[in-house]
């Protein structure tokens, strides 16, 4: 197995020149300290450039942040002492961010309406959500020993993904339309939970499994049209059944950014598989005409790539593009170094607590601190895919590949939204919208990620080497 | 399965870095064009945090500038001359803008791309950033003695003083005017106060009348007839005699035209030099003259002139002046005495003086000398052009003579003002348009100064001001004598 990393200890038992593996906790702790030291930082900038003060929550806000990332830190001691030490350092900066940001727009008041963009308890909520997060991020790492295991759940967690995708759409709007999008299940009034945060995990893990089973098959080379190998055309059952389940999230649900995420899963992951560019191009054609057959026939669609297009045109101005518009008004505004966080008007963007999250911080910490977050979720990736290189159990590296990716294209598909690079659609910013679903599905993203590096980097069990004794060689 | 999932990293590198090159475009580069955009609210409001650029005359005298301020806005802008220079400053206020404050809004604010650079630098050097400044080509001196006479006589009208080898706006008055200090508050409601007082006020204080009002120009016109005749017959010059009844019926009509008070032309024998006509100004003989030359010759002469042109800006717009193509001779001769529908504003009153003194080269008038960063470098520098070539130059130099005329023999309308400005020689035209009572003629005056080396040209109109000679050709008397002062010429 060759890797473009430097060969980890794990993947090379035999020489005795390579120093002992080191878990790289205490590295992932010093880094921890480093991203707390940020996170109050920030939280002191907003309360002096607000109030002129430190925040009046400081104390209490920090203690439960750092207490519950601390929490994540043991429970990587206790049960994946090998994982990588930046994944949830990283994750951590992030989320401290976002609770910053929510905490920052509860404390001003837009001046047009009076009230703050969100309540102080929606703040504090994202402190709570960070809370479910880690506990889910923990009990992954605790239930889920080797990534393997899931591979059995290949179809339960196929099946599971499905219905969780659906259900939105199957329930009347009345409890799953948000801004036109059925992707909601609303408890109550103030509790939603979006469902397809949680399939993405779980149809990652489902596909991993169908594609380590069948990839031998996958692989075989069809017809050769254009100097492409196209697959069999009794192979394109699982594309297509990806592919019409991507469309029909699109069409029922209006959900285009997720529904670009899924298939971009897929098509990746089907390459990871196989390594054909053939599913990489089928995959990536049959995306396009089913998202401009859809841009004709569904008027939700239509109307995403004209904002795109035209967003200053009077009407769009005023109208659809509004949102988009202020976001990159707000970014615009803060130029090169940002207005410093509490010095911008971010409240003007509408949902800049959930989609246009980014468009808050650029305009609140300028290009500079832009250009640090997409780095971090950068990192993370590069992380994730590192992990997927060094561990060698196929059905681990097809997943840790995946959800890398999937991570990847999830920044790409909003961050490149909300600065008009592709059409806006909304979906969430992994870590930094407001909300729990999110949060929590980012977590345990994370903790799989984590579970998988941790598999990469344990070093094999050492051979006992007494003289005298029959050597045991563990083969394996 | 490692080489493609090292594809797929290399792929992941490029969709990041096509984010990173997209936000760097976006929050490096595209936000001078973003904040230059309608409904910017942030962009608006920014600007009253940034210390916005002064507005400068071309004798170094502040006419605009931001003050700190105590509430939520870091700066307020003040106007140290009020009124007096309203018309050419504008006001710049929460909402919205005018005159040069919208026209060099960007350059003023800082946020023109033009200043990109200078405001990076200033940001890594920690220094403030300011807004540019905006020096105007108006002389303080004339200025003052524009909007001072005008506000004198209390009648609504407006002046504009133009520098004729250049096309400089030397000084541009309008009366009544109104404070703009008034709409620099930062308080919604005290603005909306007075922003509503002054639209509902029936004397129109917001109206810059010398480049939005038109007015009929009267025998000012006859410039330009004048011009079209000698330009048509070479061998006409300004002592041809020309038929010039006491009395002119109207083809097709019964109407008659009279001169004014019914008085003779020359020596009452129906023929009068050209020039006599001209000083004289009488109406009997311009009518005929324009009836002989036809409507677009008129019409072609008049837009050479400036007028017929929707699209001038200084840089603030500039209303048209009209020529309409009368549908009869009888309309064709009134339009020939600058009546029927002439309309032109004193900016065009300016600009027929201002041609005829520099040899017939009309020079486009500008308003703004240069615009100097906050770091004293030049940003833009307005270089002069021609406009355009009505006339040639010894069909300008015959016009200039007979406008001396008006001003410097015993039978011209202006002859009261041939000791105006000690030492210096006007020549003028004077212009009475008719409204159907005499004390509610509009009275327009157009002239240049001094006549040997000409470098001022002054156009000024009084609404209801009664005689051009008696209402508008004092004050131009009184800029050109200041600003001749200011230049050590007396």
């Amino acid at each position: 197995m060759s890797s473009i990393t430097a060969p980890s200890p794990a993947v090379d038992p035999t020489g005795p020149l390579v120093p002992a593996a080191r878990s790289r906790r205490r590295t992932e702790l010093i880094m921890l300290i480093f991203a707390f030291a940020l996170v109050a930082f920030a939280f002191a900038n907003v309360g002096f450039s607000l109030k002129g003060k430190l925040p009046s929550g400081l104390a209490e806000y920090m203690v439960a942040y750092v207490a519950v990332i601390l929490l994540a830190h043991l429970a990587m001691r206790r049960f994946a002492p090998w994982a990588d030490p930046l994944l949830l350092p990283l994750a951590a900066l992030l989320n401290g961010l976002s609770i910053v940001m929510m905490y920052r727009l509860a404390q001003q008041a837009n001046p047009a309406t009076g009230r703050p963009v969100i309540s102080t308890s929606q703040a504090t909520l994202q402190i709570a959500f960070t809370a479910v997060g880690v506990g889910c991020f923990i009990a992954v790492l605790a239930l889920i020993r080797e990534p393997r295991v899931l591979q059995r759940y290949t179809y339960t967690l196929g099946a599971a993904g499905i219905l969780l995708i659906a259900l939105p759409a199957l329930l009347p709007a009345s409890i799953s339309e948000v801004y036109g999008a059925k992707i909601q299940i609303r408890f109550g009034s103030f509790t939603t939970v979006q469902p397809e945060e949680f399939a993405k995990l779980a149809l990652a893990a489902s596909f991993a499994g169908y594609l380590v089973a069948k990839r031998d098959v996958l692989a075989l080379a069809g017809r050769r049209v254009l100097g492409i190998d196209l697959p069999r055309a009794r192979d394109l059952g699982p594309i297509l059944l990806a592919w019409a389940a991507s469309l029909l999230l699109l069409v029922f649900e209006s959900d285009i950014g997720t529904s670009a995420v899924f298939m971009g899963l897929f098509v990746a992951m089907l390459y990871i598989a196989t390594s054909r560019t053939s599913w990489l191009m089928l995959g990536f054609l049959m995306f396009v005409a089913g998202a401009l057959t859809a841009s004709k026939l569904v008027g939700h669609v239509g109307e995403r790539f004209d904002i795109w297009l035209h967003p200053f045109t009077p009407a769009n101005a005023q109208g659809n593009a509004y949102q988009l518009i202020q976001g990159l008004y707000g970014m615009a505004s803060g130029g090169l170094l940002g207005r410093g966080l509490g010095g911008g008007q971010p409240y003007i963007t509408p949902l800049v607590q959930s989609d246009l999250v980014i468009s808050g911080f650029g305009e609140e910490l300028g290009l500079a601190g832009v250009m640090a977050i997409l780095l971090i979720y950068g990192l993370i990736v590069q992380r994730g895919l590192r992990a997927a290189m060094s561990v060698k159990d196929p059905y681990s590296k097809l997943l840790a590949g995946g959800l890398s990716f999937m991570l990847a294209l999830q920044v790409f598909v909003i961050v490149g939204g909300v600065t008009r690079l592709i059409p806006l659609t909304g979906i969430t910013t992994p870590f930094l919208s407001q909300g729990g679903s999110s949060l929590v599905a980012s977590w345990m993203l994370i903790a799989v990620l984590a579970r998988i590096s941790d598999t990469a980097r344990r070093p094999p069990p050492r051979p006992i080497q007494e003289e005298g004794l029959t050597q045991v060689v563990t083969l394996n | 399965m490692n080489r493609a999932l090292r594809r797929i990293s290399i792929a992941v590198l490029a969709m990041f870095i096509l984010l990173l090159i997209n936000v760097n475009y976006l929050q490096g580069f595209a936000p001078a064009s973003l904040a230059s955009k309608p409904n910017n609210a942030r962009a608006f409001e920014a600007q009253f945090q940034y210390q916005r650029g002064n507005i400068v005359t071309a004798d170094g005298v502040t006419v605009a500038e931001s003050k700190p301020s105590n509430d939520e806005f870091k700066y307020k802008r003040s106007y140290p001359y009020g009124p007096m220079y309203a018309p050419v400053t504008g006001y710049d206020t929460l909402y919205s803008q005018t005159g040069i404050e919208e026209a060099e809004d960007s350059l003023l604010s800082g946020s023109d791309s033009a200043l990109t650079v200078r405001n990076v630098i200033d940001l890594l050097t920690g220094k403030q950033r300011k807004g540019a400044n905006v020096t105007l080509t108006i002389n303080s001196k004339a200025q003052a003695a524009a909007y001072s006479a005008l506000a004198a006589l209390g009648k609504p009208g407006g002046v504009v003083a133009l520098n004729p080898k250049t096309g400089a706006i030397l000084a541009m008055a309008s009366y009544p005017s109104y404070n703009p200090n008034v709409l620099a508050t930062h308080d919604g409601k005290q603005l909306n106060q007075a922003d509503e007082q002054l639209l509902a006020d029936k004397a129109q204080p917001l109206l810059n009348r010398a480049l939005e009002g038109t007015y009929p120009p009267g025998s000012t016109f006859k410039i330009v007839t004048s011009s079209a005749l000698l330009t048509q017959s070479p061998n006409t010059t300004i002592n041809t005699n020309v038929d010039s009844p006491t009395q002119l019926t109207l083809p097709q009509t019964t109407h008659v035209l009279h001169n004014d008070l019914g008085e003779a032309c020359g020596n009452g024998s129906g023929q009068a030099p050209l020039v006599v006509a001209f000083a004289q100004s009488c109406d009997t003989t311009f009518a005929k003259i324009g009836m002989q030359l036809g409507a677009p010759a008129l019409n072609d002469m008049a837009g050479k002139f400036g007028m017929n042109d929707a699209n001038l800006t200084v840089p603030l717009p500039v209303a048209k002046s009209n020529y309409v193509i009368p549908p009869s001779q009888a309309l064709t001769a009134f339009s020939a005495i600058g009546q029927f529908s002439d309309t032109v504003t004193p900016l065009q009153e300016a600009m027929f003086a201002a041609a005829i003194a520099n040899g017939g080269t009309l020079m486009k008038p500008y308003l703004v000398q240069q615009v100097t960063a906050s770091d004293l470098s030049t940003v833009q520098t307005t270089s002069q052009s021609v406009l355009r070539q009505p006339v040639s130059s010894s069909v300008a130099s015959s016009v200039g003579q007979m406008m001396l005329a008006v001003v410097q023999q015993s039978e011209g309308t202006a002859f009261a003002f041939r000791q105006g400005v000690t030492g210096v020689e006007i020549a003028g035209k004077t212009g009475t348009a008719e409204t159907g009572q005499v004390s509610l003629n509009d009275a327009a005056f157009t002239c240049f100064a001094p006549y040997g080396n000409p470098d001022i040209a002054v156009g000024v109109i009084i609404q209801g001001g009664g005689y051009g000679a008696s209402a508008a050709a004092p004050i131009a008397v009184q800029v050109i004598k200041a600003y001749q002062s200011a230049l050590g010429n007396q």
